[in-house]
Order: structure tokens, then C-alpha cells, then sequence
């Protein structure tokens, strides 16, 4: 992101929610730009749900304040809720209509026509004679396949999607994760939350984790995967050569011809430092954003 | 208020309510018949004083008129049952229901106002309520030509019956509705809202039953619908003030209180 930066389309600053004495959120502060896919990232009861339903005025904050789209949060969330697409955690749909019907009934309350619902319901493979049956009769997977319809079929500016791929077969995890690709490149911004690691890392732009209702980290997921350790194995014809003369190399393990080891910094120093007739083979893995974050974090306990 | 909402809840009640209104017109029906076939009967036996004539009076409401019957039939547990199916039933698990199912939550993502949502619900079932109420007077009107008693009943006052029941309806409407917009589950909202009307038919029933403690039934909202005295021609404009006043009050703090809640994810 060089340049002027985008602008900001969700902003939460001190935001704190408290439950008598149980802190949902405290303090967070945050901004998501235009254009990103932001991924919210914690677990289970960690206050991601309660920071959705705060933006969305679901919820009212017990200090700090929010904007979406640059519409103040606790005073304006109809104006906000006109121009987004939502899809709650674990969606819940009225089963007694089809799936067709609960579409229609939710465009026409949202006020704007489904332009993006064809596409969608062909990319999720939701054909027509699946959208006539009743939604009582849908597995968790087609319900959630409808709730990602619903919350897109408006071609919302922002997205806010709470645990998207909760109940899709991997296939149809793939078809949404290019859903929101596409989104992406035609300027639509994306907030979603996740306790899913490698979905994060292949989806989004930035990531928020957050911890008992706190802001613990955010950051550039490509600055993170670019920062991160690689798990790097040699083999040699021959002796070994000293791995102190291999620049980025720690945590190193020497087993005869063999040196295993954590790759850190400048790739390409290393490479040139490797180059020899005598190498046998060469691993190089690189560590997911799981583990980055795991070093990270233990990084962080370690310096404070 | 939100249009789509309002006809969707319509559409929601649609089957119960085509039952419950021919229930209604059959129920209606039926009171002017029993009028016509036991009044003497009845007559007879409490001036025989072989029972008390309160024993065979019914709250307001007595077998001994037309108005007196047509008063029976709207306070009677049937008429109360077929008015609660939507006033109770529906108005407590309407906005609590959509909490527990968690489709209040897809609701509220669109751009609707808690005020609209709530507006648009109690419309629809005042709708409702007012034709639930129609379909039993209109049995009753039809009952009484039916059996060749028309000329006994001023047909001209009953839009002032409807009126007045229709206010007592309301207002036991707008508490179930508030106490579905104050209660995460339907369970708790149905029952304050079930004893809100058990408590007042206790008070009309008791009061009429045990002289003594007549005074009682002036605390119940049924004891301000008396279509006796309307039919009679001697209304108390103060039963309607009463009635809406009694609607009016849940419908306001309804309003200030919905709007105010936190709504956290469904359980």
C-alpha cells in the first residue's frame, strides 16, 4: 500500500465493553482501510463477536467510540447497516421459508436489488431447485451457503462476516475464499473474524488478534510471513561445514552431514552462502502464520 | 415503520389466523342460539331462587340479554383463548422468539431501527386482533338474525363494542410485546404476559361471583369493556380511556426500553 493511504472504512478507538464486571472489550482501538480484507482473529470468547455487534449497534459501548464508513456506530447503525453486507455467526434462517423465499425477504428488507445473487448461488453451487427447498430441510453447510448469499447479494461496500467458512467443505471454502478475492480487487473492503490461521494468512491484508476482549497484536500479514523463521534442512557430501559461516542461521542442530536449523533475515545471503558442489539437498519450509505467531508471542512473553 | 416486516408478519399468521377467525364467527354465532334457546330457562331458575343469580352471570356478562350474552361471549375463556392466541402467544415470542432462534439477529443486519421493527409488529398484530374481534361480533350480529332476535340488538352501537374491545385487546397486546422486547427468551415473556391477563379475568370473575368484593373488578382491564352497558346506550367513556390508556403505556416503555438494550449473541 504506497501513496496516499485508503481511507479508513472502520474505526474503533478505546473501544470498551463491559458486562457488570465481565470486560468484553477493553480498550480496543483499531482501523480497518478500504479495500482490505481484514481478518479479526481469537478465540472463543475472546470478544470478537462483541466487537461486530458493537459496529453494528447490536451492542452499545460502554466507552470509546466506532464508525463504519464514517457513520458513527451507536447513533447512525441503520445508515451503517443500509450500505453493509453481515453474516452472523452460526446464521439463523427461517426454516419454514425456502431458500429462495429467505433471499427475497431479506433483499427486499435490506431496500437494495441482489445483483450479485445469480453469481453467487452459481460460485457457492446453490442451484436453483437446492434454493426451492425449505431451509429446514438444509444441512449446516447449505444454511451457511445462504448466509454468505445473503450477506453479499447486495454487493455491500464492507463485509462483515463473523466465522464465514464455519460448515463449508474445503471445496467450497476455496470458492469463497476467491469470492472474497474478487471483492477485493474490485475495492470492497472485508472484516471478517476467524480463529482460523491459514485462512487468515491466505485471505487477508491485516490481522487483529485479540485476547480476553484486548488488542494483543495487528499486523501486516505479509510483513508477518516476510519476518517469519524457515525451517531449513542441508545435506552435505562430506563434512559439514561450520553453520557459523551461514548468515541467518540459528537454532542450529549439526548430525554428521546434516544441519538442521531456523532461517532468519535476508533469504538471499543465505543462498549465496550455501553455494557449493558439496551440497547434497536443500529443505527449505516455510513456517505457517501459526507458527509465526507462536514465535511472536513468545517472543513478546520472553521481553516483557 | 417497515412495510416488508408488517406484511411478513402477517404472512407468518396467516394459516393460524384464517382458523382462529372461523372459530371466531362460529364462536360469535353460537352465543345469540344459546341466548335464544335457555334465557327463559334461566330466568326461571334464578327467580325461582333455586341458584343465585350470580352463580349464573359470568363476569359482566349474563345469559338474561342479548347485550348481557353478547358481554358473556367476549369475556368467556373461549373468546379470551381465541383473542390470546395472538395477543399473548404471538405478541410475547415475537421479537424474544426471533432472539432465541437468532433470526432477530438477521433482521437487525438490515437497515431497519429497533423502533421501526418493534412499530411494524405490534401494527401487524393489532391488525390481527381487530379482525379476530370483528369475526366474533360479526358471528354475533349474524347469530342474532340467524335465530330472528335482530331487532334486540342495536347493531349501530356495535362499532363502539368493537372499539372498546378492541382497546382492552391492545392493551394486552402492547404488554406482551413489551415484555417480548425486555426478555431474551420467549418463556419468561409468555408467562408475565399470560398472568398480566389471568390476573385481570380473576379480578372480573371474583368480583362478580363474591358481591362483597365487587369493588375489586374496577383493577380489571376486562371490567372496562362492558358491552352491556353499550348496547344499552349508557357507555362510560372512561372504560375507553381506561383500555388505551392501559395500551399506551407498554407501547411507550416498549419504546424507550428497546431501543436502549443490548443485544449480545443468542445463547
Amino acid at each position: 500500500m504506497e501513496g496516499t493511504p485508503s481511507p479508513v472504512v472502520i474505526s474503533a478507538h478505546a473501544l470498551t465493553k463491559h458486562y457488570g464486571s465481565v470486560q468484553a472489550l477493553t480498550d480496543l482501538t483499531l482501523d480497518v482501510r478500504q479495500g482490505e480484507i481484514f481478518g479479526f482473529l481469537g478465540p472463543n470468547g475472546s470478544g470478537k463477536s462483541t466487537m461486530i455487534r458493537t459496529l453494528l449497534g447490536f451492542l452499545h459501548a460502554t466507552r470509546g467510540r466506532a464508525t463504519v464508513l464514517g457513520l458513527d456506530a451507536e447513533t447512525q447503525s441503520v445508515e451503517i447497516r443500509r450500505r453493509i453486507g453481515y453474516l452472523p455467526g452460526g446464521i439463523a434462517l427461517y426454516d419454514s421459508l425456502t431458500g429462495e423465499q429467505a433471499l427475497d425477504y431479506l433483499a427486499d428488507l435490506q431496500g437494495r436489488e441482489p445483483h450479485r445473487r445469480a453469481e453467487l448461488c452459481e460460485r457457492l453451487e446453490l442451484p436453483a431447485a437446492v434454493l426451492k427447498r425449505r431451509v429446514r430441510d438444509y444441512s449446516r453447510g447449505m444454511r451457511q451457503k445462504i448466509g454468505v448469499v445473503q450477506a453479499l447479494q447486495h454487493d455491500p461496500e464492507l463485509a462483515i462476516l463473523d466465522e464465514p467458512t464455519e460448515g463449508l467443505d474445503p471445496l467450497m471454502q476455496q470458492a469463497f475464499y476467491r469470492i472474497l478475492d474478487d471483492l477485493r480487487n474490485e475495492g470492497r473492503t472485508v472484516f471478517f473474524s476467524s480463529h482460523i490461521l491459514s485462512e487468515v494468512e491466505r485471505l487477508c491484508d491485516r490481522v487483529a488478534i485479540i485476547r480476553a476482549g484486548r488488542l494483543m497484536a495487528l499486523h501486516d500479514v505479509a510483513d508477518l510471513l516476510a519476518r517469519r523463521r524457515r525451517r531449513v534442512m542441508l545435506r552435505w557430501r562430506g563434512a559439514a561445514p561450520d553453520p557459523s559461516t551461514l548468515p541467518g542461521l540459528v537454532d542450529v542442530q549439526v548430525d554428521g552431514d546434516r544441519i538442521v536449523g531456523s532461517l532468519t533475515g535476508d533469504i538471499s545471503a543465505f543462498v549465496r552462502s550455501i553455494a557449493s558442489p558439496s551440497l547434497d539437498d536443500l529443505t527449505i519450509e516455510p513456517a505457517s502464520l501459526e507458527e509465526a505467531f507462536l514465535e511472536y508471542y513468545a517472543t513478546d512473553e520472553v521481553s516483557s | 415503520m417497515n412495510r416488508r416486516l408488517f406484511l411478513q408478519t402477517l404472512r407468518w399468521e396467516r394459516t393460524r389466523l384464517l382458523f382462529v377467525v372461523l372459530a371466531g364467527v362460529g364462536w360469535g354465532i353460537l352465543m345469540p342460539v344459546i341466548y335464544s334457546q335457555f334465557s327463559d330457562a334461566l330466568r326461571s331458575l334464578a327467580n325461582s331462587g333455586a341458584l343465585p343469580e350470580e352463580l349464573l352471570n359470568f363476569g359482566s356478562g349474563s345469559l338474561f340479554t342479548l347485550p348481557g350474552t353478547v358481554t358473556l361471549g367476549l369475556q368467556h375463556p373461549m373468546a379470551l383463548a381465541l383473542l390470546g392466541i395472538f395477543a399473548v402467544g404471538a405478541a410475547s415470542t415475537a421479537v424474544a422468539g426471533e432472539r432465541t432462534r437468532g433470526t432477530l439477529e438477521v433482521l437487525l443486519a438490515r437497515p431497519i431501527g429497533r423502533v421501526a421493527l418493534y412499530a411494524s409488529i405490534l401494527v401487524a398484530l393489532l391488525l390481527i386482533i381487530a379482525i379476530v374481534l370483528t369475526a366474533i361480533l360479526a358471528g354475533m350480529v349474524a347469530g342474532t338474525a340467524l335465530v330472528g332476535i335482530g331487532p334486540q340488538l342495536d347493531t349501530g352501537r356495535v362499532p363502539l363494542v368493537a372499539l372498546n374491545g378492541f382497546g382492552l385487546w391492545a392493551a394486552f397486546t402492547s404488554f406482551a410485546l413489551a415484555a417480548s422486547v425486555t426478555f431474551d427468551r420467549p418463556g419468561p415473556a409468555m408467562g408475565i404476559s399470560l398472568a398480566w391477563l389471568l390476573i385481570h379475568y380473576f379480578l372480573e370473575i371474583l368480583g362478580s361471583l363474591w358481591t362483597d368484593a365487587a369493588w375489586i373488578q374496577e383493577y380489571s382491564l376486562l371490567h372496562h369493556f362492558n358491552p352491556t352497558e353499550i348496547l344499552t346506550g349508557v357507555p362510560d367513556p372512561i372504560d375507553l380511556v381506561v383500555v388505551f390508556a392501559a395500551a399506551i403505556v407498554p407501547i411507550l416503555y416498549a419504546l424507550y426500553v428497546f431501543p436502549q438494550r443490548d443485544l449480545a449473541a443468542p445463547a
